[in-house]
């Protein structure tokens, strides 16, 4: 890139930690309020794509945690690993479980349903977001 | 060399002779393994006649690199036929059947590099092949009717659905496969192509052996189905005019192996009118014509080879005399040529004799009489070729090479063919039991005594001499013969074998007419096509299926509602008027934000954040893609196409959507059933711990789908990568 934005790279600097928080409370709060692994993993796409454009595919795939193929691949892997354990005790395969961690004052819910929606949105991230910032790569190679 | 020859010989033949055991009828080696009379005649076919073919082709193409090839395939296809004829099943020997026309065609077009080769394997092929797919939807009729793939099941209740109107289908589906198979008029013009392939292969595949199949199938099923008049009539006429039509084409030919091919094709006719024909007599006529052509067609086919090896040709005009350079083929081939003129003392002449027993008994018409009596003729007139005017004769044609005779390996199977052939002549009680049993298997009554009675000598010498002296004159004016058939050679041109050749040429033609119809480049015409269909299916639909219409209720506009109808009508519209595809992106993605508020307000929240998300890095990927695209051809990318009005576009463009307008109001006056929806609700937070019902279906109820869909995700990007380069980092 040879023209700088620079407020734009203030800017999105901040903005790419705060659409990555907020990717991961729609994770979080998906089983119960509208989110979920799919949406989340979209909105973190978005942040990925956005800081392509103002910094540059190459940091952006920096910041991508393992590099997008091997997220999306782990995100599958997790996702199956999650419907493991109802094998292990003779239930079918993805059927889930639930556990409540006291934390003192409130407690803390888990589940491999948890894991599973984690899985989700690894993959999403990874994938399309490997695939966006490739095709970003590719436009700065012609510019 | 000798030694080597016989070694290699004795090492591709151990697999044949372990299948060559005493049979025993009835023999139940596997559920669906069935062994009588029929399949261990057959069985003793294939394995010794491969044993044969093994020995000679070991002789025939020594030093040729391909020799291994060969010997692969024939074993293959040895297996193949083994196991066509000892299932029991007819789906199962259906795969056996097809796995025979597969080798056939490998072997056929052993001489890849030849043009005529490949034409011949791939006629080959699709004939037989064609054929086949025809045999399997019968059998699958057939299964359907009777409810069981069992022959045996099959012969045993087929008594109770000879009435069944579909039987008539299944049975003339079956006959196609049989005869293609068999090469039964009009699909048998591919045998005597097929005589492209290697002699030991023509000699096992298209004499002895896989062209016999299809008539062992019907004689297979002859004692479920002989009573009924189609298969009488169908089976008596089909092969009574192959046989004829293939002796007149014998007359045709000047080379020795295709002249051999159409007498073949003559004999499968005759043994195709034999199991049409009702009687016991026919079934042990059937039985001793497939067990002496064997014994003396192979042979002659041998004899072809080695005039081919030693004499460097096999048109009938450059041979004569070649008794003095090659005695043993010569003796062979005389040997040989007795059985097939069906002289008394040979092979042949048992089958003569059975076969005019079985006339006799059937009381057939005196057409098929008449055409067995001249098949015969031109037979004994080929016999004549083979054996007299080849070897005989004096020595007068000049030829370039010193003809030779030939390796050991190359004169001792035709030579122990015909004294087999001769053994079994001079004494018929040895293989009595055999044929007997074959009999047994095709006509269930048969009763040896029965037909020992009934036997009558004076019409089968009758018969025999009628078929020396026609065969006689035929063999002394075959080059007169041959001079007047020439000149009806034109007609040719409306045989069943041009047919084949202009569907073969319409084909290519056809597919590409219709891409280039189809298939014009140019996105819009795509695109509409696409719309167009869609609507006029969807429209034929609602006329056809003619619902009950029930106009939804009106309920009030709200200005959420409202909102969201604007935007995406804005947007729509606007992508009507911009030309420059970049902006068209961004406001039809306005189109996808006013659907994401419509169902924000509409109680799907989740859909709405959802349709957000993609909508929004779709509109980043398909503008990194344009931008790309614009780099990477910018005349094309700089230049919209003018906007201007297109009054079909326009057309479909309105059905397109007066149709989906009908189609959505159809639904929502619909009642609608909440059952599913009801059940989510209930169970989402008892059993999934989760109050997000979209959420709990993806996660969990659903969770084996999902998991699927990010699988086929990652994988999509496996795909793009090479594509877009992303691996290699370390580009310039």
């Amino acid at each position: 890139m040879t023209s700088r934005a620079l407020i734009a790279e203030v800017f999105i600097r901040a903005l790419y930690a705060v659409l990555l928080f907020a990717s991961a409370w729609l994770l979080l709060r998906g089983h119960n309020a509208p989110g979920g692994g799919f949406i989340g993993g979209l909105l973190a796409v978005a942040a990925s794509s956005a800081y392509a454009l103002v910094l540059g595919s190459r940091e952006a795939l920096r910041r991508l945690p393992l590099g997008p193929l091997p997220l999306a691949a782990f995100g599958v892997l997790l996702a199956l690993l999650s419907g493991l354990p109802a094998m292990l005790i003779g239930r079918p395969f993805l059927t889930h479980f639930w556990f409540s961690v006291p934390l003192g004052v409130t407690e803390l819910p888990l589940s491999t349903v948890l894991l599973f929606d984690l899985g989700v949105y690894l993959c999403v991230w990874g994938a399309i977001g490997g695939y966006c910032l490739a095709l970003v790569e590719e436009i700065e190679e012609d510019a | 060399m000798l030694f080597a020859a016989l070694l290699f010989a004795l090492a591709a033949t151990p697999l044949p002779w372990r299948f060559n055991q005493p049979w025993i009828p009835s023999l139940g080696v596997e559920l669906n393994v069935y062994v009588d009379g029929l399949s261990a005649q057959f069985l003793l076919l294939i394995t010794g006649i491969g044993t044969m073919v093994f020995v000679y082709g070991s002789g025939y193409l020594t030093g040729d690199p391909r020799q291994r090839r060969v010997f692969v395939l024939l074993t293959l296809f040895m297996l193949a036929m083994i196991g066509a004829v000892v299932s029991d099943h007819l789906l199962v020997l259906f795969i056996f059947w097809e796995l025979t026309s597969v080798l056939s065609f490998l072997l056929v077009g052993f001489d890849h590099e030849q043009m005529a080769s490949r034409k011949s394997a791939q006629q080959a092929l699709l004939v037989t092949g064609s054929g086949g797919l025809c045999m399997l939807a019968g059998i699958i009729l057939l299964g359907q009717i009777v409810g069981s793939y069992s022959i045996q099941a099959l012969i045993g209740h087929a008594q109770q659905f000879l009435a069944d109107p579909r039987l008539n289908l299944a049975l003339g589906l079956v006959f196609l496969g049989a005869f293609t198979k068999s090469a039964q008029f009009p699909c048998h013009f591919w045998l005597p192509n097929a005589m492209a392939a290697p002699t030991p292969v023509s000699a096992y595949l298209h004499s002895a052996t896989m062209v016999k199949l299809g008539i062992y199938l019907l004689a297979r099923l002859d004692p479920a189905f002989g009573e009924l008049l189609f298969w009488q009539y169908t089976l008596v006429g089909v092969g009574t005019v192959t046989a004829v039509f293939a002796a007149f084409q014998t007359v045709y030919e000047r080379d020795l192996k295709r002249i051999l091919a159409w007498s073949t094709v003559a004999t499968l006719g005759t043994l195709v009118m034999l199991v049409g024909l009702p009687g016991q007599g026919a079934a042990l006529a059937v039985a001793a014509l497939f067990f002496a052509h064997a014994l003396y067609k192979a042979p002659l086919f041998f004899v072809a080879g080695n005039l081919d090896h030693g004499a460097g040709t096999r048109q009938i005009d450059h041979l004569t005399g070649m008794r003095r350079y090659m005695p043993w083929t010569a003796a062979a081939a005389l040997l040989a040529a007795l059985s097939m003129a069906g002289l008394p003392l040979t092979l042949g002449f048992v089958a003569k004799d059975a076969i005019t027993f079985a006339k006799t008994q059937a009381e057939s018409l005196h057409l098929v009489s008449y055409a067995t009596m001249f098949v015969n003729g031109i037979s004994v007139a080929v016999a004549a070729i083979a054996a007299i005017r080849v070897f005989w004769g004096r020595d007068t044609v000049p030829r370039k090479a010193h003809p030779h005779e030939v390796h050991t390996s190359m004169l001792l199977p035709p030579l122990s063919l015909v004294a087999l052939g001769l053994l079994f002549g001079f004494a018929p009680t040895l293989i009595d039991p055999l044929l007997g049993a074959a009999a047994r298997a095709m006509a269930p009554g048969f009763n040896p005594d029965t037909v020992a009675s009934a036997y009558d000598l004076l019409p089968v010498l009758e018969a025999t001499l009628g078929a020396l002296l026609f065969g006689g004159l035929v063999y002394l004016n075959w080059d007169h013969l041959h001079t007047l058939l020439d000149r009806i050679r034109h007609l040719e041109r409306f045989g069943p074998e041009a047919a084949y050749r202009r569907a073969l040429e319409l084909l290519p033609h056809l597919a590409t007419r219709l891409t280039r119809r189809l298939q014009h480049g140019l996105l819009p015409g795509y695109l509409a096509t696409l719309i167009g269909t869609a609507a006029l299916l969807t429209l034929a639909l609602l006329i056809l299926a003619r619902p009950a219409w029930n106009w939804p209720a009106v309920q009030p506009l709200s200005i959420s509602v409202l909102g969201a109808a604007l935007l995406i009508t804005a947007g729509a519209c606007a992508a009507l008027v911009v030309r420059d595809h970049l902006v068209l992106l961004l406001v039809s993605g306005l189109v996808g934000y006013g659907s994401a508020v419509l169902f924000l307000f509409t109680g799907a929240p989740d859909l709405a954040l959802t349709q957000f998300a993609v909508e929004t890095v779709f509109v980043v990927v398909a503008a990194a893609v344009l931008l790309r695209l614009r780099r990477l051809a910018p005349v094309a990318g700089a230049a919209p196409p003018e906007a201007r009005l297109r009054p079909l576009a326009l057309g479909v463009a309105l059905t397109f959507a007066a149709t989906l307008t009908a189609l959505v109001l159809l639904v929502a006056g619909m009642p609608f059933d909440s059952g599913l929806s009801d059940f989510f609700n209930t169970q989402s937070l008892p059993t999934a711990h989760g109050r997000n019902v979209v959420n709990v279906i993806i996660v969990d109820f659903r969770a084996f789908d999902t998991l699927g869909e990010i699988a086929v995700l990652a994988f999509a990007l496996l795909a793009a990568l090479p594509l877009l380069g992303i691996t290699r980092r370390d580009r310039p």
